[in-house]
């Protein structure tokens, strides 16, 4: 994990202003990296941030229930992904088997034109089209860099878990990328970027 | 033996293996080429997928989101959009009236502590209730501006702790002021040069402040020795249609501010250094901006 995202540990002292000042600090210094991974669950600039603010102002609500020691980002993870996951049930669209939601897609799709000039974009969509299972154990370990023990632990699954979706994820990208033509393309953007 | 599947391939790739693992799969990667292609292309996608999703960490963190960390409402925020006449005669101000204030800035610096109790003891004086709710309304304005001022500037400290990649607009482009100009609708913005005071010029970022597009102008110390103590700074250089305001200081989330507001355009220096230095600061910085 980068060093520049270093979180400093916690006081429980959650009813001492200050230390609500630093809770607000450390939750400052991890939004680039909760946007992203939001980004990354919703497949949508707008979705992701809404999803964010859902879940800075949850953790807010919930500071005492951080544990001092543990790590912040985890932490701060595992709530998005919760919200994330109430708000796919609540919405009733989960998607076990990777289908893409018609409607979502349709609304995207003025943006999914400008996006598909950038090859990158083409990685994102097969990403979103992955099950959320699969997609969020990709975003937190590959992306995030976390540990299968740490992905576990936030997506409240066993580490074996976690390695199978894995594998299935990595499998189903490289499929869908090689599929599409998208990842020589993609691979040569990312080099000229 | 016994071809490892795809979890054991991606598990070695990602680290996750125990030793006796970790030799089994080199082993066979060791006589079988078409594993080892796939564990290369594997590999690859993991790089894609990391490029594809690293440029929302470039990307500008929304003012709601920053707001939402620190715990103000959406009550909070649509209070705080409001622009009233600013009064500074309720502030801690560093110098009151004249054209060329910045002369008695130092001079300001000298009483700055006297300045605090003061400005603290005025705080008490009675006031009529509907000027103390325009003062209140105007105090929360200015409030949401500060601590964006703030909050833009801990999340450059924080974020990439001075690293040139951070600001969109990089110094050494020799369109900087245009750019910066033209992403903040600002004309004639100036940069200051504080090489005297030991600050380089790092680059630009473009925040949104209050609904408007402002300039963060990003300075690291130039001497590793004493960086820690003046640096890093920023310079936040927005527009106002607020009445003009002398530099006055505030601290919000420990960190120090200077703000002045003058000509419609709405200015700050942010940053950790001692207050004295700061104010110092002002007076050269405001000279070499006024003419914006």
């Amino acid at each position: 994990m980068s060093s520049r995202y270093a979180i400093p540990e916690l006081p429980p002292d959650v009813d001492d202003p200050a230390m609500s000042a630093g809770f607000s600090d450390q939750l400052i210094a991890v939004l680039p990296r909760l946007r992203r991974f939001a980004r990354g669950l919703t497949g949508s600039a707008t979705e992701a941030d809404d999803l964010v603010q859902a879940a800075c102002e949850r953790a807010l609500s919930r500071m005492e229930q951080f544990q001092e020691g543990t790590r912040f980002d985890s932490w701060m993870f595992r709530i998005v992904q919760t919200i994330w996951i109430d708000q796919l049930r609540a919405r009733n669209v989960r998607k076990e088997d990777g289908e893409i939601d018609g409607e979502r897609l349709g609304s995207d799709e003025a943006m999914r034109r400008v996006e598909a000039r950038i090859a990158l974009a083409e990685v994102r969509r097969a990403v979103s089209r992955l099950p959320i299972e699969q997609r969020t154990a990709l975003l937190l370990v590959t992306v995030e860099g976390m540990s299968y023990k740490e992905a576990a632990e936030i997506a409240k699954v066993p580490v074996g878990t976690i390695m199978s979706r894995l594998a299935r994820a990595r499998v189903a990208l490289q499929a869908q990328l090689d599929a599409g033509g998208g990842l020589r393309r993609s691979v040569d953007d990312a080099e000229t970027r | 033996m016994q071809k490892p599947g795809e979890e054991l391939l991606v598990a070695y790739l990602d680290g996750e293996l125990d030793e006796a693992q970790r030799s089994e799969v080199e082993a066979w990667l060791g006589h079988d080429n078409t594993a080892r292609e796939q564990l290369a292309r594997l590999s690859e996608t993991a790089s894609l997928l990391r490029a594809a999703f690293d440029e929302v960490l470039r990307e500008e963190v929304p003012e709601r989101l920053i707001a939402a960390a620190r715990g103000e409402s959406a009550a909070d925020r649509l209070r705080d959009a409001e622009i009233l006449p600013f009064r500074p005669t309720r502030r801690v101000s560093g110098f009151a009236g004249g054209r060329h204030w910045w002369i008695a800035v130092p001079v300001a610096a000298s009483f700055f502590g006297l300045m605090i109790g003061g400005g603290l003891g005025y705080f008490g004086l009675g006031k009529a209730p509907a000027e103390d709710k325009q003062v209140a309304v105007s105090s929360a304005s200015t409030n949401s501006w500060l601590d964006n001022v703030a909050g833009y500037h801990k999340l450059f400290v924080s974020a990439a702790a001075g690293e040139n990649s951070f600001a969109d607009i990089p110094a050494n482009g020799d369109e900087v002021i245009q750019k910066i100009s033209q992403r903040t609708s600002q004309a004639g913005v100036r940069v200051p040069n504080l090489k005297p005071w030991g600050l380089i010029f790092q680059g630009a970022r473009v925040v949104v402040i209050e609904g408007r597009p402002a300039a963060q102008l990003v300075y690291t110390a130039d001497n590793q020795a004493v960086g820690s103590a003046i640096g890093p700074l920023t310079v936040v250089i927005g527009s106002s249609k607020r009445a003009d305001v002398t530099p006055t200081f505030e601290r919000r989330q420990d960190v120090n501010i200077l703000y002045w507001r003058r000509k419609g355009h709405a200015y700050a220096i942010v940053g950790q250094a001692d207050p004295g230095y700061m104010w110092n600061l002002v007076n050269d910085i405001a000279y070499q901006l006024d003419a914006i």
